[in-house]
């Protein structure tokens, strides 16, 4: 980019200049504001989001981490300088514990039915429909809706008692199920709350990389003899490897975060995440700790514990996804390698006896 | 730790009164007369939570002050109040100028009692006869500081439902029922026998759930969570231990209808019968109404309300107004704050929500001993005098800056056990102390 900028201005300024050598003095002042321009404009232009950013996100990222080292409390403000006293604290607290098991379980009874749903729905969408807008469009529906009318609806549709769910089950002379105070049960009608929200979200996503794939690679390979699922496995999937690592890694980094949908899940809760804090997820625990029982420097070390638990994950997910879906890719290279060898040995030859030939001659 | 707060208090205060001074200095400068100006366009903002019947008196202050506008939020719970409060708190910005505080957690706003204004600036030390007492004495900090103007207290008594009553063959006229439990020396053991016959009858539940029960207990002990001198006594306190015995065997017994607090099914329990007794602090008689209209019920569901309370006289929140002194005009706030407050406000608060004054002149107020939409739902009880009565003998018990962390983190899951009868009395007991040397005691 920076190239196709630069080179129109170079190219009417050489004629201009008898010696292109020359030394900077010898530019015109013009000619300089030239130069500066094409050096020091693209930093100029990315700027505002890195200042946004450092204002936004790490500024408050470190101030966190300050906070972390201190005990501070929420209303009087800092105490004494505690150093990593915060951290071990909470790394040998039983409740982050329970909240780090809470967030996973639910964490995984979301991310993987989802991605699976997803996958298969943009499989399905790939092919040609009828109506294709108009599907995809009710894909993305539920993710307009915001989050807390899903979490209201949702959560009135498990109420224990009056939910519709329950009353569905009672219909059928079926036990109503302890939606809100088993811990099972709550994970996942939380987990349901998260894939009804982002199934089609990652589907679409999905659709997009899927209609990159060349069509005539699936041509070939049906002219081969491949049936469709044969096809979806080893053309399909291997060809969208980027976009599911990427969406692998998204989805972690939501799903660990998850606020919104336990907080209102029993919003009367005084302890958010359920009175036996069943379904209290790590950032459910972060806030409990800063607002209702102040430990504000405790708080924000189970944030940075956080952060860095989301970090490690998302590290092993995209290790673990390139393994898995590189393997049969790194299969096809390796074929490709060889025959390409064989290609260029064959090309060396032939090339070498024209040679051969036309020293001859 | 303290000296150093004090110190970087000691700093805060000398800031804010330097940026004080130079603002005053801009005003008087370049304004005609300073904040003195009544024609000068004022938007107040006020915070206010549950149901405290203030929205009528805002338009009435309008039109007597037309150079002020009033911005008004309620918030849906006091806990979620309370959230909003202490955010903006610790942000230092985005408070209001009146910001409503709740009994239950005025021990935290007295940990940062110096950032609200006070009252006593603008003549509230002139005027604290007004009020009960001790309502005074709560809103007074250790310096001698008032920073609040007392709205309404509450005063427990005894919601029945009488077609439920009448049901099982119990008296359905209020004062049989007051007679019922004894009168005035009604103990929760007589409530939790007749519950026991209520439920053997019906094998309904005799109560919603045994949080309400258990804070009621709790409440109207001299001495709560921690002695009136400021320390903490749980684990061997022997009253509350044989508290938590009596409500563990009501659990045990199905006493407890095991409902969802402040939700109850959208309402529908009060209306399909589902217990027939409630505790109602004057400011709940406003819930249980407005939770029986959104469930499609009326003053024919048969709600009541008895001038008895199991224990003797109860006292279960109430809350005060305040003036942060961000505010940019106190003296306007302080004024407004005590208008919403004043004797007519507040038998206007009291009829629309059943907020019970605070000002003892209003409490005798024929509005608020007469009759009302209120008492038209509650079969036309006399809610007013009940009240009047159920407040004499109330003593308001000490704090603690961890009081609502106890009541709602240490036994609110424990209380939880015992409705859902996932443990018993002892076990559950065992579990809050656990809870409690894990988040208070150790912390």
């Amino acid at each position: 980019m920076t190239s196709t900028l630069s080179s129109p201005p170079r190219r009417q300024t050489r004629p201009n200049a008898p010696q292109p050598a020359a030394s900077n003095s010898r530019l015109t002042l013009r000619q300089r504001l030239n130069r500066w321009d094409v050096r020091y404009s693209p930093y100029f232009y990315v700027a505002p989001f890195f200042i946004l950013f450092g204002l936004v996100g790490l500024f408050p990222l470190l101030y966190t981490f300050v906070v972390s080292l201190n005990d501070w409390n929420l209303l009087t403000g800092p105490g004494d300088w505690v150093g990593f006293h915060n951290f071990a604290a909470e790394l040998t607290d039983p409740l982050f514990w329970n909240s780090v098991f809470n967030t996973f379980s639910i964490f995984f009874l979301s991310a993987i039915p989802q991605l699976i749903a997803a996958t298969v729905i943009a499989a399905v969408l790939d092919q040609n429909l009828r109506a294709k807008t108009f599907w995809r469009i009710s894909v993305i529906l539920p993710y307009v809706v915001t989050p807390v009318a899903v979490t209201l609806i949702f959560s009135n549709m498990f109420g224990e008692k009056y939910g519709l769910i329950n009353n569905l089950l009672e219909a059928f002379h079926l036990p109503g199920v302890m939606w809100k105070s088993d811990t099972l049960p709550a994970h996942i009608a939380i987990a349901t709350m998260v894939n009804w929200r982002w199934t089609g979200y990652n589907a679409l996503i999905l659709l997009a990389a899927m209609q990159a794939v060349p069509r005539d690679l699936h041509e070939s390979a049906a002219i081969d003899g491949a049936g469709a699922v044969r096809r979806f496995f080893s053309i399909t999937i291997p060809s969208i490897k980027p976009t599911f690592i990427f969406v692998i890694i998204t989805a972690t980094i939501g799903g660990l975060q998850i606020f919104t949908e336990p907080k209102l899940f029993n919003a009367a809760s005084a302890i958010p995440g359920g009175a036996q804090r069943q379904y209290q997820t790590t950032v459910l625990y972060l806030w409990d700790l800063a607002f209702n029982r102040q430990q504000f420097g405790k708080a924000a070390a189970v944030a940075w514990i956080l952060f860095l638990i989301i970090v490690i994950v998302g590290l092993v997910n995209f290790l673990l996804t390139r393994s898995i879906s590189g393997a049969e890719t790194k299969a096809i290279s390796r074929r490709k390698a060889r025959r390409l060898a064989r290609v260029r040995e064959r090309d060396a030859a032939s090339v070498a006896s024209v040679q051969a030939e036309g020293s001859i001659e | 730790m303290k000296s150093r707060a004090l110190r970087r208090t000691v700093i805060v205060t000398a800031a804010v009164s330097t940026a004080a001074m130079a603002l005053a200095g801009c005003a008087s400068s370049s304004g005609s007369s300073g904040s003195g100006d009544s024609n000068e366009k004022i938007t107040l903002t006020v915070t206010t939570f549950g149901t405290m019947g203030l929205d009528s008196l805002y338009k009435k202050y309008e039109d007597s002050h037309p150079n002020i506008t009033i911005k008004a939020t309620n918030i849906d719970t006091g806990d979620n109040a309370l959230t909003d409060w202490q955010t903006k708190q610790a942000a230092g910005s985005g408070l209001p100028d009146v910001q409503a505080v709740e009994e239950g957690w005025l021990a935290k706003v007295m940990q940062v009692s110096d950032s609200f204004t006070d009252l006593r600036d603008y003549g509230a030390d002139k005027i604290s006869d007004n009020w009960v007492d001790w309502k005074v004495k709560q809103a007074t900090d250790a310096n001698g500081r008032i920073i609040g103007y007392g709205t309404d207290i509450g005063p427990e008594g005894l919601c029945y439902n009488s077609k439920l009553f009448a049901a099982a063959g119990l008296p359905t006229d209020r004062d049989d029922v007051a007679k019922l439990f004894g009168g005035d020396d009604a103990t929760w053991e007589d409530f939790f026998k007749i519950g026991e016959e209520y439920h053997e009858k019906t094998g309904k539940a005799w109560y919603d759930q045994s949080g309400f029960i258990w804070n009621s207990m709790v409440n109207q002990l001299p001495e709560g969570y921690y002695t009136s001198d400021g320390q903490l006594n749980v684990e061997n306190n022997a009253e509350l231990k044989a508290r938590w015995a009596l409500l563990a065997q009501g659990a045990a017994d199905g006493l407890s209808s095991n409902q969802t607090q402040w939700d109850w099914g959208g309402g529908k329990a009060f209306v399909d019968g589902s217990f027939a007794t409630f505790v109602c602090p004057g400011w709940m008689l406003g819930n249980l109404k407005g939770s029986t209209e959104a469930a499609g019920g009326d003053a024919s569901s048969g709600w009541d309300f008895a001038d008895v309370f199991p224990g003797g006289p109860a006292n279960w929140g109430g809350s005060f107004l305040t003036v942060p002194t961000t505010s940019k005009h106190p003296k306007e706030a302080a004024e407004l704050a005590q208008y919403l407050t004043s004797e007519q406000s507040q038998v206007t608060a009291f009829q629309a929500a059943g907020a019970f004054p605070s000002n003892i002149k209003a409490q005798s107020d024929s509005g608020v001993t007469g009759a009302s939409e209120l008492t038209a739902f509650f079969n036309d009880a006399p809610i007013g005098k009940i009240l009047a009565k159920r407040a004499e003998g109330v003593v308001a018990q000490y704090k603690g800056p961890d009081d609502s962390v106890i009541q709602s983190q240490v036994f609110g899951p424990s209380v939880q056990l015992l409705d859902a009868g996932k443990a018993d009395g002892t076990k559950a007991w065992n579990n809050a102390i656990k809870l409690l040397n894990q988040l208070v005691v150790n912390k």
